[in-house]
């Protein structure tokens, strides 16, 4: 990773400004036996993203519980930064994520922070590789509410409820909301169970937003291959079904 | 504080009922009649006859029934005051005697008077007695297995998981300042020790409401402390609900709830509305906090607000209402309950 002279460079995210600043303090504390230099500090995941673009750090300390999105879903867009940090997740009570933390070797500090704790998490994110993204998805008790791809050097952050289907193609899966489309790199397959709520598979590389779905029509040549087709709200697009996935035509059609 | 004694139906297992409340007096008409169906149905050999001998047994029950119960309404405080099996006691002797007294005054309508007077005269007695004992041993069992359910209430409240979750959270936010500000950490955490002082108390009493609206400012105080300018409150008290006494720990839990799945959601936090006012005789208790449309429902959540309901119903049977209305973008929980005066019981 990083040169073994340069300080240790170190971001945090929480939303209480007191842990905030306790966290500075006790950062403050460290620096006398271990070079690090606090290289800037956000309330919400958002924020954090924006500023992470633009600026590296070595380590993230990122609290779990925080309005909006969670510290669990942003570790999983900080992934997508080309140099990605490696994250420190902080939390002050949280049985579940420290069972599957303690399960996958995943450091976390519990709040109140003991300096000690602090000083070794550093220490050893020196060396550690971060978190494989696979390995927060299943982390995470909940679905995600945004997408992220990397553009341009900057995470881009898609919102799942604009999101109006989900396309496999070749290497990629085509996001696609009103105003355009994305391409993103993860398996359909997973992306069907997280957001099972939102979407429903009309074709073996295709999900749509049940609830974006207009009307479905009947769709080709007079006599030949007639088939049924979704039509999205805001596209002019017609998504076709496939033949084993014709039965959720009469289901909608029940509600 | 002035000392302060229950006056509530169930809160001890060695308690005669409360003669005064609603919930107690309904299940003492429900099940004297209950029996007295049964009765007739003993010895009736049809069901229009069963139905028949209840009519005519109703004639001379009601009247007994209800003198009973107003004398008990009156002599309630009274009653309450002796030890359990004194009460007791006096309990079944009083009822005795107003059946006999009733037999006695209307005999001649139940029945033509027969030779054997004396007979007649004590099974009124025996019998009135006998059900009189048979309803205080169940008012007795209910306590009894009430009152481990109000300590395991206790407890439950305490292992919430909303509670951790405050105590180190807070914890955290206290030793933030202890450099900056120890003075402010000083208050802090002798805040902290009354709440937890308050919810480790093994206390059946109920308290001065006062000293409830104190303790939970003492708790948004602490939650200002990490949340900051997040958390806003609007308290609306009206006067007249000072002198009033709730049964511990009921508005704090409320707002700790309100705290956290109102406003820490909430990126840019929002107002707790705490509304405490007085009707008549009932005693209003809301809460009502700005939440997030699609907040899950959380498993400490429910338990908090479970035991609540638990209590109050525990405590006040029928007497006490409990709403939850949960709109699209705030949550409101309505209490109400009897109003119980402080001095009450001096």
């Amino acid at each position: 990773m990083n040169n073994i002279d340069l300080p240790l460079t170190v971001y945090v995210v929480d939303d209480e400004a007191p842990a905030r600043h306790r966290i500075r303090e006790l950062l403050g504390d460290c620096n006398a036996q271990l070079a690090l230099e606090l290289v800037g500090e956000a309330s919400n995941g958002r924020e954090a993203l924006d500023q992470l673009a633009t600026l590296h750090a070595d380590v993230v300390l990122v609290d779990i519980r925080m309005p909006e999105m969670d510290g669990l879903e942003l570790a999983q867009h900080l992934n997508k930064l080309e140099r990605p940090p490696v994250i420190v997740f902080t939390t002050a009570y949280d049985n579940y994520a420290i069972q599957a933390f303690e399960l996958h070797a995943i450091d976390y500090l519990l709040k109140p922070i003991r300096l000690g704790r602090l000083f070794e998490a550093l220490t050893r994110a020196r060396s550690a590789v971060p978190v494989k993204s696979e390995v927060l998805q299943e982390l995470i008790p909940e679905a995600r509410k945004n997408l992220s791809i990397q553009e341009r050097g900057k995470i881009l952050l898609i919102p799942v409820e604009s999101v109006l289907y989900l396309r496999a193609e070749l290497k990629y899966i085509t996001v696609r909301t009103v105003e355009r489309e994305y391409l993103v790199e993860e398996p359909l397959g997973s992306l069907e169970k997280e957001f099972a709520n939102r979407f429903v598979r009309i074709h073996r590389n295709c999900l749509v937003a049940k609830e974006e779905i207009e009307s479905f029509e009947k769709a080709g040549v007079e006599g030949a291959d007639l088939h049924w087709t979704v039509k999205l709200r805001g596209l002019e697009e017609r998504l076709p079904i496939s033949r084993r996935q014709q039965f959720i035509v009469k289901e909608f059609k029940k509600h | 504080m002035p000392k302060v004694q229950s006056i509530n139906q169930n809160l001890l297992p060695d308690a005669l009922p409360n003669f005064r409340n609603l919930g107690a007096t309904l299940r003492i008409v429900l099940l004297v009649n209950g029996i007295a169906m049964l009765a007739a149905l003993l010895q009736a050999n049809s069901f229009q006859d069963g139905i028949q001998r209840f009519v005519d047994g109703s004639a001379f029950l009601q009247p007994v029934l209800l003198s009973n119960l107003l004398l008990l309404y009156i002599l309630n405080d009274l009653l309450l005051r002796l030890p359990y099996w004194h009460g007791f006691a006096a309990v079944l002797f009083i009822v005795g005697l107003v059946s006999l007294a009733i037999y006695q005054l209307m005999g001649d309508l139940y029945g033509p008077a027969m030779a054997n007077v004396s007979f007649h005269v004590w099974r009124t007695f025996i019998l009135s007695s006998s059900l009189a004992a048979l309803l205080l041993v169940y008012f007795k069992l209910r306590a009894m297995s009430l009152s481990t359910a109000l300590h395991d209430a206790r407890l439950q409240a305490l292992q919430a998981r909303i509670r951790p979750h405050f105590l180190f959270n807070s914890i955290n936010a206290v030793l933030s300042i202890v450099r900056a500000d120890p003075k402010r950490a000083e208050s802090a955490l002798e805040d902290m020790a009354d709440l937890f002082r308050m919810a480790m108390a093994d206390s059946h009493e109920l308290v001065p409401l006062r000293r409830e609206i104190e303790l939970s400012r003492q708790y948004l105080s602490l939650e200002k402390l990490r949340l900051g300018e997040r958390l806003r409150e609007n308290w609306q008290i009206d006067e007249a609900v000072n002198e009033a006494l709730v049964p511990p720990l009921m508005l704090q839990p409320l707002l700790e709830n309100a705290v956290y799945h109102g406003i820490e959601p909430l990126a840019e936090g929002g107002k707790i509305d705490v509304t405490l006012l007085r009707t008549g005789n009932e005693l209003h208790m809301e809460v009502r906090n700005p939440c997030h449309s699609q907040q899950g429902e959380h498993n400490g959540n429910k338990m908090a607000l479970e035991n609540i309901r638990e209590r109050l119903a525990l405590q006040f049977d029928v007497e006490a209402k409990y709403t939850v209305e949960s709109g699209n973008d705030f949550y409101r929980v309505h209490i109400q309950l009897p109003f119980i005066k402080e001095e009450a019981n001096e």
